[in-house]
């Protein structure tokens, strides 16, 4: 393989996970299991955020990004006696869903993790650092793709 | 700024934080209520810190976040009683869309649809009407309609589940439906005009709050709608007759009739405004019930003096209105007016087949229009017995001090 080649660049997608108990202490409300995100750590979040996209769209590796609005929100529809049925607010509090993703497109997976790298280390309340957990998962960009 | 100010301001935004909370989260019952918090927090904080420099985005923020916390009560109450919330989709919803394009259509508009929606009854529609769009707050409904708190708030709970329960998609009706929302909506907004104009009970011959509130919600219809004959009439009609409101009462709360009234006291700029309405609308064609009651409200308040009246033309009117409806109410107006151009006794005949029709008999107007014919064709004792059944059949005290009134004029023994 000719040092010269060009790698193709690939698109990833980074996810984060939240709860609808991290919404709530995100949103300065403390509950049972975990104390509310003081102001200062809600600053700072915002902060890394704003420089973090800033960055990635400069790079020119940022293709989108978008944060869910609280679980509560979410609907689920699934098949119940051969009809579509609806459920609102499927998820228990403490369950963690999908709470944003940033689709980049970079060079290699060791680059999208790198990214997603930087994303682990979000400042925020001890507590969170410490679960915090971020996927990054290359996407298929046609079905052939996921046949492989 | 001033706290009413601040009012008006809210009530203007309300039903478009609702129609976008709605519209994004669904929950229509939930998020009713979510906006009402966000506009009882904005009602005291606004006047004391001033109006935020975008007071929508601010009371769509406070909503929502209002709206989060009452959905994460009631699941984690369902949660603990295993009862999750499922609802089955409306076929329709599953369907491609056959309709062409979607047009975005103005939320006030879909939230007062909801509101009139025909699974309510008419009690619940003019509730729900004025909380979701007319941003009152359930106190007030229930103050103008003399009503307890607590009735107006299960009231008001029960018209939220049944709109919930009806599966309504938040999305403006199309067709036929549409023509029928519509109708629906005109309906219950006349319902509140009329409710303010003459109350059906209690001390107040006017609650003009309610008079005012419905005009300001068909002006907002209106302003969607303005090609729209009806609604155009019904605005017209209602201005017509608020027009008159200074002159309809004495001091002391008793009626006038509209014959006696000073006419200088009437609202000319209300008068001007209705007439140029219904003129505009009447050159479009083919006129509905509102647009003809509406033109015989402007004949009558184009008139000089009473004598001046033209009531050549408001026979012709009612008999174009009767043709459309076979409604007893307009039955006996024109009665009046056929008493007016041809003398009281064509009037009497024309009541004598309706003596029948007990959807006008239990009506305290069939006995006070029939004890003034009878006065009119000098049958004093009468129009003295015509006008005590009236009295007692009307819970308005206003209508009842006028009605006897009358039959104290009219002497002989009690």
């Amino acid at each position: 393989m000719g040092a010269s080649r060009k790698e193709t660049p690939v698109k990833y997608m980074i996810l984060i996970y939240a709860s609808q108990q991290d919404y709530d202490s995100l949103s300065g409300r403390p509950g049972p299991q975990q104390p509310a995100w003081s102001s200062a750590d809600f600053a700072a979040m915002g902060t890394f955020m704003e420089s973090f996209n800033k960055e990635l769209a400069e790079s020119g590796e940022l293709v989108d990004t978008k944060g869910l609005t609280a679980p509560v929100h979410a609907r689920r529809i699934r098949l119940g006696g051969g009809v579509p049925v609806v459920t609102d607010g499927p998820y228990p509090e403490s369950e963690e869903v999908l709470a944003s993703y940033w689709i980049v497109e970079c060079d290699s997976f060791d680059r999208a993790t790198q990214i997603a790298a930087r994303l682990a280390d979000t400042p925020g309340p001890e507590h969170v650092r410490a679960r915090a957990a971020v996927d990054v998962r290359p996407i298929a960009e046609s079905r052939h793709e996921l046949e492989l | 700024m001033s706290g009413n100010e601040a009012e008006n301001l809210l009530r203007r935004l309300a039903p478009q934080v609702l129609g976008a909370l709605v519209r994004r989260y669904g929950h229509f019952d939930m998020a009713e209520d979510a906006v009402q918090e966000a506009m009882l927090a904005a009602a005291t904080q606004w006047p004391a810190e001033g109006i935020p420099d975008n007071p929508r985005a601010w009371l769509t923020t406070v909503a929502s976040r209002r709206l989060t916390d009452l959905l994460r009560t009631e699941q984690a109450r369902q949660r603990r009683e295993e009862t999750a919330a499922r609802q089955i989709l409306p076929a329709e919803w599953l369907a491609p869309a056959a309709d062409a394009p979607i047009r975005r259509a103005d939320d006030t508009l879909i939230l007062l649809f909801m509101c009139c929606h025909s699974a309510l009854s008419p009690a619940s529609q003019i509730a729900l009407t004025l909380r979701a769009v007319g941003g009152l707050s359930t106190a007030e409904i229930a103050r103008a309609f003399l009503v307890p708190g607590a009735t107006m708030t299960r009231r008001i709970t029960r018209a939220k589940q049944a709109i919930k329960d009806s599966g309504l998609p938040f999305a403006m009706p199309t067709g036929s439906e549409r023509a029928q929302h519509l109708a629906a909506v005109l309906h219950v907004l006349y319902l509140i005009f009329t409710e303010g104009y003459a109350a059906t009970s209690g001390t107040g011959l006017v609650r003009a709050d309610l008079s005012a509130e419905a005009i300001r919600l068909t002006r907002l219809v209106h302003r969607q709608l303005p090609q729209d004959g009806e609604v155009t009439g019904l605005l017209s009609l209602m201005l017509l007759n608020e027009a008159r409101r200074p002159a309809r009462a004495r001091p002391d709360g008793d009626l006038i009739p509209m014959a006696e009234q000073d006419r200088s006291r009437w609202d000319t700029d209300q008068i001007a405004e209705g007439v140029a309405l219904i003129t505009g609308a009447l050159s479009r064609g083919s006129p509905g019930p509102y647009q003809l009651q509406a033109a015989i409200a402007a004949v009558h308040d184009e008139a000089a003096t009473a004598e001046a009246t033209d009531w050549q033309q408001i026979v012709a009117l009612y008999e174009l209105l009767l043709q459309l409806s076979d409604n007893p109410v307009v039955a006996l107006n024109r009665a009046v007016a056929v008493a007016m151009v041809r003398g009281p006794r064509a009037g009497l005949d024309l009541l004598a087949p309706m003596q029948a029709d007990q959807r006008i008999t239990g009506s305290h107007r069939f006995h006070a229009v029939r004890a003034h014919l009878l006065e009119m064709a000098g049958d004093r004792a009468a129009a003295r017995t015509a006008y005590l059944d009236a009295a007692g059949l009307t819970a308005s005290l206003p209508h009842q001090r006028y009605l006897h009134a009358q039959v104290t004029r009219l002497g002989g023994d009690a």
